[in-house]
């Protein structure tokens, strides 16, 4: 049947070509110097500037990324100096509160000491001052008590009593009450 | 013929008064007559013109983008340097290694005169891919012929010849029936096979398109059958579509089966 086809199609138009075998040497001769010449002129003249500044991308590419890099690592390097840089003044800070606050405590304990001190000199002052007018006032005393007693014992026995006689014996007595 | 035998419509339409319908001839859609030096070898016909304008549009997309270069790439620049990187990834790299990167200007160019050449199928008012002649398809498939063959030569000497017509590892009795296979398929089907796949894929969705297109308007001038038009019209406008892909992907497959064949030659023994 096919052959039949190709027979009746051959017969009806003997003219037709085959398309597989190139009839035209124009057309390959066109198409070869379009072709050679486009490859000549892609080869010298149209890529090499597309090609440079490609290569000058990847050379800037390769070269940011390493300036990023040295940018990364100066980061973490200022980063850890900030941190040391932090971690000391942080330091110094507590040994400076810590000193303060010494020096706070010794002055706080030397004022409480001087003021102890002043305190008992006062109390001792006072308890000496005390300690005098006890005795001013026992020895004033003395002097009554002996009146008061030898009237007394002048009303008891109804017959007077030199008060001066036995002004010692009321003395001794004061005393030994003290 | 054989365009005329891959189609039912065109065998219908050779069926004479039976189809109704009036496919053109084989000769019609795909030969051109010449604008100058008719019968001549420079012959400057349609096909002739659209290789021109294959390799007018690279060079000046390509010169407007390296005529500025600046560092940041903006406009036409971002888009050339796009392509380039994709030939040099998708198929320079993966196929060579990197040091195919000698062969990207061949690369380059093959694969946006076979693009440019493939557009024409999709172009308003031109309607004819270059390559749905033989002219250009064979001329780059002998040009990767060429170029393997070469590069296996000059890198390997004869040493390439024995590496591809004896493959290592094959016990030598197998050579008497692997060695004719080796040259058959490496030194003739190769670039027959290059040639012809580029080819007859164009040809066969140009013969798609005008199968489309002309059932289209028959349909439409015959007035009870305008909706089945409107189907066929649909289905033109899908094909459109369609073909504008595949003038991408055989471009794209012909540059990377050249570069497949060159990193063959280049390193035969992977």
């Amino acid at each position: 049947m096919l052959a039949a086809v190709l027979v009746r199609l051959a017969e009806e138009d003997p003219t037709a070509i085959n398309p597989v075998v190139p009839d035209e040497i124009g057309e390959i001769f066109w198409g070869a110097v379009a072709f050679f010449s486009l490859w000549i002129l892609m080869r010298y003249w149209l890529l090499p500037p597309l090609m440079r500044i490609r290569e000058q991308r990847r050379a800037k590419e390769i070269a940011d990324l390493e300036a990023a890099e040295e940018a990364r690592t100066a980061a973490v390097q200022v980063r850890r100096d900030y941190d040391a840089t932090l971690a000391e003044a942080r330091q110094r800070a507590a040994a400076v509160l810590e000193e303060a606050r010494s020096a706070a405590e010794a002055e706080r304990q030397a004022a409480v000491s001087a003021a102890e001190t002043e305190a008992a000199a006062r109390r001792q002052e006072a308890m000496a001052e005390l300690e005098a007018a006890r005795a001013r006032a026992i020895a004033g005393m003395g002097d009554d008590v002996a009146d008061l007693a030898t009237t007394a014992a002048s009303k008891v026995v109804e017959a007077p009593i030199d008060a001066s006689a036995h002004r010692s014996t009321v003395d001794t007595y004061v005393e030994g009450n003290r | 013929m054989l365009s005329v035998l891959s189609n039912p419509a065109l065998l219908l339409a050779a069926e004479g008064e039976g189809g109704g319908v009036e496919f053109p001839p084989i000769n019609l859609i795909v030969k051109w007559p010449a604008a100058f030096g008719d019968g001549q070898w420079y012959a400057f016909n349609k096909i002739a013109l659209i290789s021109m304008i294959g390799m007018l549009v690279p060079v000046i997309l390509f010169w407007l983008a390296g005529r500025k270069a600046s560092l940041v790439p903006k406009g036409i620049q971002n888009v050339m340097e796009t392509s380039i990187d994709f030939v040099e990834d998708q198929i320079v790299l993966p196929a060579i290694g990197p040091d195919g990167m000698r062969y990207l200007p061949m690369l380059v160019s093959m694969f946006f005169f076979i693009w440019i050449g493939n557009l024409f199928e999709v172009i308003p008012t031109s309607h004819m891919p270059a390559n749905a002649r033989m002219a250009n398809p064979l001329l780059l498939a002998l040009t990767a012929w060429v170029m393997f063959i070469g590069v296996g030569l000059k890198h390997h000497k004869l040493g390439y010849l024995k590496e591809a017509l004896f493959p290592p590892g094959v016990p030598k009795a197998l050579y008497l029936l692997v060695t004719p296979i080796e040259f058959l398929s490496t030194f003739l089907i190769r670039p027959f096979s290059l040639a012809v796949r580029l080819f007859a894929n164009m040809l066969a969705g140009h013969i798609l398109l005008v199968t489309f297109s002309v059932l289209t308007i028959t349909l439409m001038v015959l007035g009870p059958l305008v909706i089945v038009g409107g189907l066929s019209f649909a289905m033109l406008v899908a094909f459109t579509g369609f073909e504008f892909m595949v003038a991408f992907l055989q471009a794209f497959i012909f540059s990377l089966l050249t570069a497949v064949y060159i990193g063959g030659a280049l390193h035969p023994a992977h």
